[in-house]
């Protein structure tokens, strides 16, 4: 299985300030993996570096082996890239649009494109600029499919999208990537868009990697445990298992990678009474949010 | 053939105002020569060759801007909308090298620009031609050269200035910028321009890849 | 590609601002240089000068007189004042004094350094010499000489073929070998008369062309063989001695005079027609040549047989003595100009600073942009030629490649 995007080592700082040190990850052929993280931890840095429009302070990235700061044109016709807000030449209509990306890839399907134009209620003489965000985004997404792309790189695809239109957009997407074996790399911020697309999943925050797993084995092995404390006082935190704790005077939300029965075994050990145990099942964002924090 | 593709979308980006323009430019000649037949009229052609070869008064100084508008005119329609939420982007994105590709953009503003400017030498000279023996025209162009030169010159600053990411950068540019265009508008007396054409020319083609420093630095991540 | 392009506008940057700095520098302080007004005194047979900045009047040893005093030596000049005042003397040197005669001698003639090194429009209305009006009126048609004259009419931009052709076969029958080189005459029709023009063909020789009651009149004029004349300015002087002042390019002045076209150098020397400006009083008495250059001023004057009677020379502080001066070679290794006092071409004229001061500046900004790098932490060897245009470029340099900052070329 080849890595379709590879990043070593990278380290960028803005002024003196850190996004990420000796960042690693890599995304093998046929797997969609989501980029998770707060805002400010190096999402956008990370897809701008991927689409060539940053250089790293140190570090590379590469994508179908060659370096993300000087990809070749044959190597560009292989990536398709959506902008976050799905930003677009909106001075044009649908028509010119299709126009002007055909002339570029040899591959070029318009079929898919025209398919998406058709459930759209716009003419084909309509700006783009005048259509609302939704609409804007079947465009983007048709686009993407008319081009037939073996790398997917989006950037927040559901900014700005009414609940139906982030369904359609990762319902498409996901059918359309596991048919074609196509890769994607995505970011959001919507956690349970996310949860629907994707099978690999990187979260970073402000200190680096936080999770770079599969979805699953992720779900799998990150617990959440809810007890009442007898004693409010009980100090949990020195507890080699946890990740994030939260506590309302004597609830407590645990989070963490340990089993219940070690978890149950620390509180015996320290006469920590407890009542209510009990592991509370987790979607992704509810996963996110417990393991990056509240704050 | 995908420079038809990149051509496209600069012409659907100017057009309007490429057209608007070479109508106004035109119109403004035809004015400009409506006023000469005026005068020839009413003060006589002799009276009106005698102030222009002994008395400095050049006919054609209306059109003085007139290049300068247009190039000014045609990189912001061109430019400007490629910085609007960064959309440059999807340029650069394209199978295509990006500098190869914001050369074609810029050859083909270029090549508009300087079809206009045809349109607009070739009326003056022909108009000119009417009224005033070969000397008199030569050293009109003479005169009027900086001019047009001036108006690929500031396309070529405009394009520069609008693609560069940083505010700051885009003060300094635009602050040399407008001073280096003072060099096309020396107070000077007809045809006095002579010597210095071709200098100017070589440096107006120097310009003409200039955008390609600032779209680096917005390629290298500068905010 | 990007680099180049660096390099382009780095360069750009360099020349505007070696056009702009200095430019606003002199703005700002450059002081003027008074010359002294200077005449000759026919009365007391010394020059007069008059510095009007300190409003003294002196001659040369120094004696300092009134304003009356002064005028009152200089009666040529001052005619209307003495003879409101009363003081107005009756005769000189024994010559009884004609207000008529004196105002026929009176004559003021300047050559500017620009006026040399100017276009030529080419094209030039030939009056009617005897239209027996006493106004001129400004012919319909406009001449050039090339392969032959064309006479091209005004009103309708075509040429005058039988003219044309007249006055072309008149010009070729006295030896003219087309096409001209220089036409120089009074193209106003404000003159009291017209003298036609004096013409230089491209074999060096010297004709005068007029029209005469509609026919060409065509001479001539010999002078030595290898004199070639620089500039000639037509002059209209009211006593009608000569046709114009001739600059050859030896920087000798000569007259051509209209009885019997006589060329008569003047002993004047001291004029250089590149970096001087020329004046010439004429009265009854003498003329006064005044030469005006950069650091210097030269006064001669000379009596009506064109003999030198007196000179004076009078110089000051060169300019890279001023303070001013000097602390622009400090700054500025250069200036570039577009215009230039000396010409009325547009040019990229390039002066260099009077003295070396401005390397001091100039290492010091490359020490200065060294440490910044270095602070920077980045490779040198990139930056080298960044440096190297420090040192020679100086402050332009150093503005040009911080407004075009060489960053992400390691």
């Amino acid at each position: 299985m080849n890595n379709v995007i590879e990043c070593n080592n990278l380290t960028h700082y803005y002024g003196k300030k850190r996004v990420y040190e000796n960042l690693n990850f890599h995304v093998s052929e046929g797997s969609i993996l989501g980029l998770l993280g707060k805002n400010g931890t190096g999402k956008t840095t990370t897809i701008n570096i991927l689409n060539g429009f940053l250089q790293p302070r140190s570090g590379e990235c590469l994508i179908f082996g060659e370096n993300t700061q000087h990809l070749s044109p044959r190597t560009k016709a292989r990536i398709g890239f959506l902008i976050e807000g799905h930003i677009q030449y909106s001075f044009m209509n649908i028509r010119q649009i299709e126009k002007f990306y055909s002339g570029f890839y040899s591959k070029w399907k318009p079929a898919p494109f025209w398919e998406l134009m058709s459930k759209l209620n716009v003419t084909p003489t309509q700006k783009i600029s005048t259509m609302s965000c939704g609409q804007r985004s079947q465009v983007a997404l048709g686009l993407i499919l008319a081009q037939d792309p073996e790398l997917l790189i989006l950037d927040d695809f559901s900014m700005g999208l009414d609940p139906g239109y982030r369904r359609l957009f990762i319902d498409y997407l996901r059918e359309y990537a596991k048919a074609e074996n196509k890769t994607i790399f995505t970011t959001s911020h919507i956690i349970q868009d996310m949860e629907r697309l994707i099978d690999d999943l990187l979260i970073i925050d402000f200190d680096g990697v936080l999770a770079q797993t599969s979805v699953n084995e992720f779900m799998g092995s990150f617990k959440r445990f809810d007890f009442v404390l007898e004693n409010d006082k009980a100090d949990l935190k020195k507890a080699p298992f946890v990740v994030n704790l939260d506590k309302v005077k004597n609830k407590i939300e645990l989070y963490t990678y340990s089993s219940e029965s070690i978890v149950k075994k620390y509180l015996d050990d320290n006469n920590i009474t407890v009542s209510n145990f009990a592991q509370v099942k987790m979607g992704l964002e509810d996963a996110f949010i417990g393991l990056t924090g509240k704050y | 053939m995908m420079w038809k593709s990149v051509v496209y979308k600069e012409w659907l980006k100017i057009r309007w105002f490429l057209i608007g323009y070479t109508l106004l430019g035109i119109l403004s000649i035809g004015y400009l020569f409506l006023t000469v037949k005026h005068g020839f009229a009413f003060t006589g052609g002799k009276n009106i060759w005698n102030t222009f070869l002994f008395l400095g008064h050049q006919f054609f100084s209306p059109l003085k801007y007139v290049p300068l508008v247009g190039g000014l005119t045609i990189a912001i329609a061109q430019y400007f909308p490629e910085t609007v939420n960064k959309r440059i982007k999807l340029t650069f994105h394209l199978p295509l090298g990006e500098n190869k590709a914001l050369l074609m953009m810029h050859a083909f503003g270029a090549v508009s620009l300087l079809l206009s400017f045809l349109v607009f030498f070739g009326m003056f000279a022909g108009f000119s031609l009417v009224y005033f023996p070969v000397q008199m025209v030569t050293d009109s162009i003479i005169s009027i050269s900086p001019w047009f030169l001036a108006g690929f010159a500031s396309y070529f600053l405009v394009a520069l200035i609008v693609l560069e990411p940083e505010w700051k950068f885009r003060f300094y540019y635009s602050v040399v910028g407008g001073f280096f265009l003072t060099i096309y508008f020396a107070p000077a007396q007809t045809a006095a321009y002579g010597p210095a054409n071709s200098g100017l020319f070589v440096l107006t083609a120097f310009l003409s890849i200039a955008l390609l420093f600032s779209a680096y630095r917005f390629r290298k991540g500068e905010m | 590609m990007e680099k180049i392009s660096r390099y382009l506008l780095v360069f750009i940057a360099i020349l505007t601002l070696a056009i702009i700095l200095p430019k606003l520098y002199w703005m700002a302080f450059e002081k003027p240089i008074r010359k002294p007004f200077i005449l000759y005194s026919c009365i007391y047979d010394d020059f007069m000068i008059h510095r009007i900045s300190e409003k003294t009047w002196k001659d040369t040893k120094g004696q300092q007189y009134t304003r009356e005093e002064y005028e009152q030596k200089l009666p040529m000049m001052y005619l209307k004042q003495l003879l409101a005042s009363g003081t107005m003397p009756d005769s000189i040197d024994g010559v009884e004094l004609d207000m008529h005669d004196i105002a026929k001698a009176k004559s003021f003639f300047r050559l500017k350094i620009n006026e040399i090194d100017a276009p030529v429009s080419g094209l030039y209305p030939l009056f009617e010499s005897q239209s027996g009006r006493t106004m001129l009126d400004l012919p319909e048609d406009f001449f050039r000489i090339t392969w032959r004259i064309d006479f091209i009419d005004a009103a309708t931009n075509k040429v005058l073929e039988e003219k044309s052709q007249m006055f072309s076969a008149a010009l070729f029958q006295k030896g003219f070998s087309f096409p001209a080189k220089t036409i120089s005459g009074l193209s106003t029709p404000r003159k009291s008369i017209d003298e036609g023009y004096l013409i230089v063909d491209s074999k060096d020789q010297l004709f005068h062309l007029k029209m005469i009651k509609g026919n060409p009149y065509v001479k001539q004029i010999d002078f030595p063989d290898g004199l070639k004349f620089r500039h000639i300015s037509c002059v209209d002087f009211k006593n009608k001695d000569f046709y114009a002042y001739l600059f050859s390019d030896k920087n000798e002045i000569y007259i051509l005079t209209q009885d019997g076209y006589k060329l008569i150098k003047w002993p004047v020397d001291g004029f250089v027609a590149s970096n001087c400006d020329l004046k010439i009083y004429g009265d009854l008495f003498n003329y006064t040549v005044i030469i005006e250059g950069e650091d210097h001023i030269k006064a001669i004057a000379l009596n009506p047989d064109y003999q030198v009677v007196k000179t004076y020379t009078e110089t000051w502080k060169l300019k890279e003595e001023q303070t001013e001066v000097k602390i622009f070679s400090s700054l500025f290794p250069a200036q570039v100009s577009m215009t230039s006092d000396n010409s009325k071409f547009i040019r990229f004229y390039f002066s260099p600073s009077k003295g070396l001061n401005w390397i001091f500046l100039n290492l010091l900004l490359m020490a200065f942009h060294f440490i910044w790098l270095y602070g920077r932490k980045v490779k040198l060897k990139n930056h080298m030629a960044d440096l190297g245009i420090v040192a020679v470029c100086g402050i332009f340099g150093f503005i040009a490649i911080h407004f075009f900052q060489n960053k992400f070329f390691d």
